[in-house]
């Protein structure tokens, strides 16, 4: 089984991607997903993205590239959280179907 | 009022300090400048940050904006690096009138904000699991109601306290 890994972005790594990635991880080990997440700050994002299959930021990206990019803001206030997880989720299992079957 | 144990006495310095010396209360100010400067000379005055503090928050407010619109009210959490903080804490302000912040990610947004939790991090991973009850508040909306109501610093200190003990009994 493919892990997917997912990183969280946040302006500086100081504190906001910590949060909204342990928040993303509980919902993620609910639905038994295989995935691994990071959290880090906006500035080492371009030396790692390639590293990850999804993004998940509260800062804009600002790194070209074609890998999926949600926005962390709803983890963080709780508003549309729900609909959130639930793309990320489609997401996950899209990614993970697809590199099974590499 | 439940029990309040973040006193001076048992304070662990890897503690997230929440102070009555460190809260405003319905403070008037004109723009998010002027309330980050009043929380910032409070945290720098009671030793928490040092003096590159202030200016280092106002100025990555402008490149990562901390607006935040939670269902009851805007919630701003201005911070910065590490580097420039002495001791953990929150200073937290509510306002008489809103001042505009932009929206955190989305940084062509305004938000109308009424209470600002301004954070002094040290080290995050010490202070993870209180820091991120703090920010669980933006989702507890009595909690976040009642604080943009409250008349006092101990009714606004005593409201967060509650809600981060709320957390043991989960």
């Amino acid at each position: 089984m493919y892990k997917v890994k997912i990183v969280v972005v946040c302006g500086s790594g100081v504190a906001m991607a910590m949060h909204a990635a342990y928040k993303l991880r509980e919902y993620l080990e609910k639905e038994k997903l295989f995935t691994h997440i990071d959290g880090c700050g906006n500035n080492e994002l371009p030396g790692k993205i390639t590293a990850y299959d999804i993004v998940v930021s509260n800062a804009q990206v600002t790194v070209k590239t074609d890998k999926p990019i949600f926005s962390a803001i709803p983890l963080i206030t709780g508003v549309g959280e729900k609909e959130l997880v639930e793309k990320i989720i489609v997401k996950v299992r899209e990614i993970q179907e697809e590199k099974n079957n590499d | 009022m439940g029990n309040i144990n973040f006193n001076d006495e048992n304070m662990n310095q890897d503690e997230l300090s929440i102070e009555e010396h460190l809260i405003l209360v319905k403070e008037k100010a004109t723009s998010r400048e002027e309330i980050i400067r009043k929380l910032g000379s409070m945290l720098f005055k009671n030793g928490y940050v040092k003096d590159t503090y202030t200016q280092a928050v106002l100025d990555r407010e402008i490149e990562y904006p901390t607006g935040l619109q939670a269902r009851v009210t805007g919630v701003a959490i201005p911070h910065t690096d590490t580097e420039h903080v002495l001791k953990p804490a929150v200073a937290i302000a509510t306002l008489d009138d809103p001042v505009l912040f932009n929206g955190m990610g989305m940084p062509d947004t305004k938000v109308k904000v009424d209470i600002i939790l301004m954070l002094a991090i040290h080290d995050p991973k010490l202070v993870v699991s209180t820091l991120r009850k703090v920010i669980f508040i933006l989702e507890d909306d009595k909690a976040l109601k009642n604080m943009g109501l409250a008349k006092t610093k101990l009714e606004i200190k005593s409201i967060m306290i509650n809600h981060i003990h709320s957390f043991a009994n989960k």
